[in-house]
């Protein structure tokens, strides 16, 4: 049985498309360095001439040379591996933060609105990495770097420069504002362009969807075709065989006989692959009828009653217990049909003369379950992974009956999930086994 | 008199196989490989009862001869059976609603044939008189 709750993690991007990234975070910071120089001209010609421009330009270069240097580093060199680009991006935000809280302390600290600019890194970092813990790593740090600098100035352990001055100036306001505008329109420019990525993403996917579900019709109806074409030959082959065997039954010798037999049963065994193999293969197609729907226990009980013969021949007894079903609960009938026939044949098949086979269904408000159990030659503890794999069938099984298609349990298996049910297996060995499906009401 | 049985399969061997088991049981039996000609022969021929495959040229040859007959004046009284190697368990779903309104056949056989199954559904379906 495939396991559910081992989804492996695949990430969303590949080295490649996380270097196209980095690329535009480059350009980004070229944008940010840019309007950082021309704001530090402005700045020394009109502000507070307290400022540290030393400092200040050396800071804005050094951003300056790392952008240069991650842009070497994204041309020159070809992605090797996730991990590594991961890392790549990851020192280029932090270093950033870093950056941008000595600007911020060079500029006034909490007196410089500039602080807003934070909320950039925060946002790109939620768009780029795909586990949330970078992302929140990335505010924690922000968050802490820039209380402690400015508690640190407040204290007067680092110096505190005033950005302004004593008076609120008119290019004050000016500035403050301008640093508004501009976080309240990248902040808009940022989510818009999260979204067309998004939108796109999911454009592709529905895309994909309907191809895949177009691919998977032809199969199917490619696979019908073929099954039929199969079953062709083989009910000529035993419609002939049958003609034989019936009609000039008494002509043919006894060695003749018993190998047209012989070829019938295994036309048989052909013919019942096939038609394993289209139960496998059902799949309701867009554009078919809806399915035909039964109350699953009145079924059961009408579906036992045609096939307690197959039980009498073997000198089984059946112990049925159906419990009293809800008129409203109706359920696919190909479907039911299949897995009891499925289930109830293998348990009469697969218990010796004169076992008993258990059948009882019962109903609560999430679920109806069926059980059937029997007293069997059951399953060892090393089969019971495999048994639900197609073709199967386990050594005991073989030995014990030699007809069989190895599909029965793997068709109840598929078509219980397409009802998105489970089955519950319990077996040993020449004990009995107990087969449990639960499927889901509304 | 011996009651005419008329059988319309594509496969050949299926409809040899039918024939020697009609045969043997005292029906005098006709065939044809495809609808169009096997509407001729029986507008001609007159059987008692049709033997019809359903997947022929088409997938549902057999149901749109069935339906044809079903739908005439000079060819609605005879008794149909239905062979099919895909039976509407099998995964095909044929339209059960529109099936019903035309297609009361007699019976489905499904294939292969067993037959003494298939004296015994052809002497159940043919006209008492």
């Amino acid at each position: 049985m495939p396991d559910q709750s081992s989804r492996v993690f695949t990430s969303f991007y590949t080295p490649r498309s996380l270097r196209r990234k980095t690329l535009w975070l480059i350009k980004l910071r070229w944008f940010a360095t840019t309007g950082m120089v021309f704001l530090l001209f402005v700045g020394a010609k009109f502000l507070n001439n307290n400022l540290p421009l030393k400092n200040l330009i050396l800071t804005v270069s050094v951003l300056g040379l790392t952008n240069l240097a991650y842009n070497i580093i994204a041309k020159r060199i070809t992605p090797a591996s996730l991990k590594l680009e991961m890392s790549f991006v990851r020192i280029q935000i932090y270093l950033d933060l870093i950056l941008l809280s000595i600007l911020i302390h060079l500029t006034g600290g909490i007196t410089n609105p500039f602080y807003l600019f934070y909320i950039f890194h925060v946002i790109i970092a939620s768009t780029i990495f795909e586990q949330k813990i970078d992302p929140y790593c990335i505010t924690i740090f922000s968050v802490g770097v820039f209380t402690i600098m400015v508690w640190a100035e407040s204290q007067g352990w680092i110096t505190h420069y005033n950005l302004f001055g004593s008076s609120l100036s008119l290019l004050s306001i000016l500035i403050s504002i301008g640093v508004f505008y501009l976080t309240m329109f990248s902040s808009a420019y940022l989510g818009v362009t999260l979204m067309a990525r998004h939108l796109k993403v999911k454009d592709i996917i529905s895309r994909q969807n309907i191809e895949l579900k177009k691919a998977s019709q032809i199969k199917t109806n490619f696979f019908r075709f073929v099954s039929h074409e199969l079953k062709a030959p083989i009910v000529a082959i035993q419609s002939s065989i049958n003609v034989v065997l019936n009609l000039l039954g008494n002509d043919v010798d006894h060695k003749t006989a018993d190998m047209l037999n012989r070829a019938k049963k295994r036309s048989t065994q052909m013919l019942n692959i096939i038609k394993d193999l289209l139960d496998i293969s059902y799949d309701r197609q867009l554009g078919d009828s809806e399915p035909e729907k039964v109350i699953p226990g009145d079924f059961l009980m009408e579906f036992l009653e045609n096939e307690r013969s197959y039980a009498e021949e073997k000198e089984i007894t059946i112990v049925e217990n159906i419990c009293v079903e809800r008129s409203d609960l109706k359920l696919d009938k190909f479907i039911l049909e299949k897995i009891f026939s499925n289930l109830f044949s293998n348990a009469i098949r697969y218990t010796p003369e004169g076992g008993v086979v258990n059948i009882s269904t019962s109903l609560n408000d999430s679920n109806w379950s069926l059980t059937i159990s029997d007293t069997g030659i059951g399953i060892s503890q090393k089969d019971q992974k495999y048994i639900f794999d197609e073709f199967y069938r386990t050594k005991n099984a073989k030995q014990h009956a030699g007809v069989g298609t190895g599909l029965g349990l793997s068709i109840v298996k598929k078509l219980v999930d397409q009802l998105g049910g489970v089955i519950i297996l319990d077996s040993e060995l020449n004990k009995g086994t107990s087969i449990t499906i639960k499927i889901p009401i509304l | 008199m011996s009651k005419k049985i008329m059988i319309i399969d594509d496969d050949i061997d299926l409809v040899e196989a039918m024939r020697i088991t009609l045969e043997s049981a005292g029906f005098e039996v006709i065939d044809a490989q495809d609808g169009v000609k096997g509407l001729e022969i029986l507008i001609a021929e007159k059987p008692d009862l049709l033997i019809l495959d359903v997947m022929m040229d088409t997938q549902d040859e057999g149901f749109q001869l069935a339906y044809q007959l079903r739908s005439s004046e000079k060819t609605r009284d005879i008794p149909i059976l239905m062979v099919s190697a895909v039976g509407a368990q099998t995964g095909y779903s044929f339209d059960s609603a529109k099936d019903e309104a035309f297609l009361p056949v007699e019976e489905y056989i499904e294939k292969p044939i067993n037959p003494q199954a298939l004296i015994d559904a052809v002497k159940r379906n043919l006209p008492i008189a």
